[in-house]
């Protein structure tokens, strides 16, 4: 018995794909901030390559647009200071992939458009304002649909961290929008990609 | 203040670029940090060192991030202490300080591990000097939960990007984000950042009709 289990851990180190780079979907977007509690918080983003990093799964920036965008976020309560970050739950996150369209701030429906490779809940989300002009946000998202999902093994769908920097100067805020969002979604660890591999192959590679 | 026609032809040229980034022209980057004696706490005297790849450029610098690299490097940023403003959130004022871009083809950034080591900075501080700027101003936020922000202005005082010297003429700013938010950092980093390099004064360029940017090079 202490044989096979032996065996059945290195049978899974040896199919683990070492993961040494930082993961992460690296933003740059515009942001509607609702002006009192029940209003709704909406970002169009363009994301990019952040190598040397990776993204958590692999994306083809040569040939593809991706966009992110956040809808429907429900602003429950604070007013966005220090002393009272503005508190949201509720909203949904996407990641569409996009061959067609250059996505474009004055027509905001270029970010919505093309395949839905990642949907996810973003659940909670908290904003401050340390200043007039600067601040953050922080959330989680749980991924639940999308082309792509099954890329991303269960256990590793839910709990990605959501983490923005905050820019309302004007130079920095396109016309319709109130911020710019500089930012990113990643898994807390690197995930590992599965390789598929005969049961064959594993026992040769013990012998 | 005089500025060489290099600049000036950056600047005309921004003057007409779509602005992908905002209004002004930038450069978006990322990557990590660490300080003295760990961060948090931000103590007197601690210095701030930061490595970061840019991984998207307005046109107007003439970089093609598929064949070279632009890689960051902010160092000798010394803090002046931490002060809470309120809810537990810190406020950290830096002094001195500089900001440094290079533009590299080896394409060969690698943070490793407990910086300073023998990638970073080395591997970000190679090639062309692009730019090179001396802080005048640089403020950390730090939320109890780990996200955060700041800002920072520059001097422009060297590198191929601007061919002379200007004051007040960048600014950059992003999030920080420490373990407690559950950011991706490398072991021996204490920061995760995420920000944007602007140049402010490309942002106040004048409209000039296209009659007077041709005059500029008849």
């Amino acid at each position: 018995m202490r044989t096979r289990i032996t065996l059945l851990v290195l049978a899974l180190l040896l199919m683990a794909v070492p993961a040494s780079a930082q993961q992460l979907f690296d933003f740059l977007g515009q942001t509607v901030v609702p002006g009192n509690v029940g209003g709704m918080l909406n970002m169009d983003s363009i994301m990019r390559d952040p190598a040397p990093g990776t993204t958590p799964i692999p994306l083809d920036f040569a040939n593809y647009e991706y966009t992110l965008v956040v809808m429907n976020l429900t602003l429950d309560s604070g007013d966005g200071t220090s002393a009272s970050p503005q508190n949201y739950s509720g909203g949904m996150l996407v990641i569409y992939e996009d061959n067609g369209t250059a996505a474009d701030y004055a027509n905001p429906a270029t970010f919505h458009d093309g395949t839905a490779i990642l949907i996810g809940n973003l659940t909670t989300l908290n904003r401050t304002m340390f200043t007039a002009t600067l601040g953050s946000a922080a959330g989680w998202v749980d991924w639940t649909g999308g082309t792509r999902l099954d890329d991303i093994a269960p256990v590793d769908q839910l709990g990605w961290p959501f983490l923005t920097g905050i820019s309302a100067r004007d130079t920095n805020v396109e016309p319709g929008y109130t911020e710019q969002w500089d930012g990113k979604c990643e898994p807390e660890e690197p995930i590992v990609d599965t390789e598929d591999i005969s049961w064959g192959s594993v026992k040769a590679m013990l012998r | 203040m005089r500025k060489s026609l290099p600049f000036m032809a950056l600047l005309l040229v921004v003057a007409f670029a779509i602005p992908a980034f905002g209004q002004a022209s930038a450069i978006d980057y990322y990557g990590f940090a660490w300080e003295t004696g760990g961060f948090p706490p931000s103590d007197v005297g601690d210095v701030l060192v930061f490595t970061g790849v840019g991984n998207a450029a307005d046109p107007v610098f003439g970089v093609d991030l598929e064949t070279e690299e632009l890689t960051f490097y902010m160092y000798d940023l010394a803090s002046t202490g931490s002060m809470d403003i309120g809810g537990g959130t810190l406020m950290i004022n830096y002094t001195g300080g500089y900001l440094e871009i290079y533009r590299d083809a080896a394409m060969n950034a690698d943070w490793g591990i407990s910086p300073p080591n023998p990638t970073s900075p080395s591997t970000f501080v190679d090639g062309v000097l692009f730019f090179q700027g001396s802080f005048n101003a640089m403020t950390v936020f730090l939320n109890p939960a780990g996200d955060g922000s700041y800002e920072g202005s520059l001097d422009g005082i060297g590198g191929t990007m601007i061919d002379d010297v200007c004051t007040g003429c960048v600014y950059t700013w992003g999030g920080n984000f420490t373990p407690p938010s559950g950011a991706q950092i490398p072991d021996g980093y204490d920061i995760q950042i995420d920000g944007v390099f602007e140049i402010e004064e490309a942002v106040s360029t004048e409209d000039a009709s296209w009659g007077s940017v041709k005059a500029l090079f008849n």
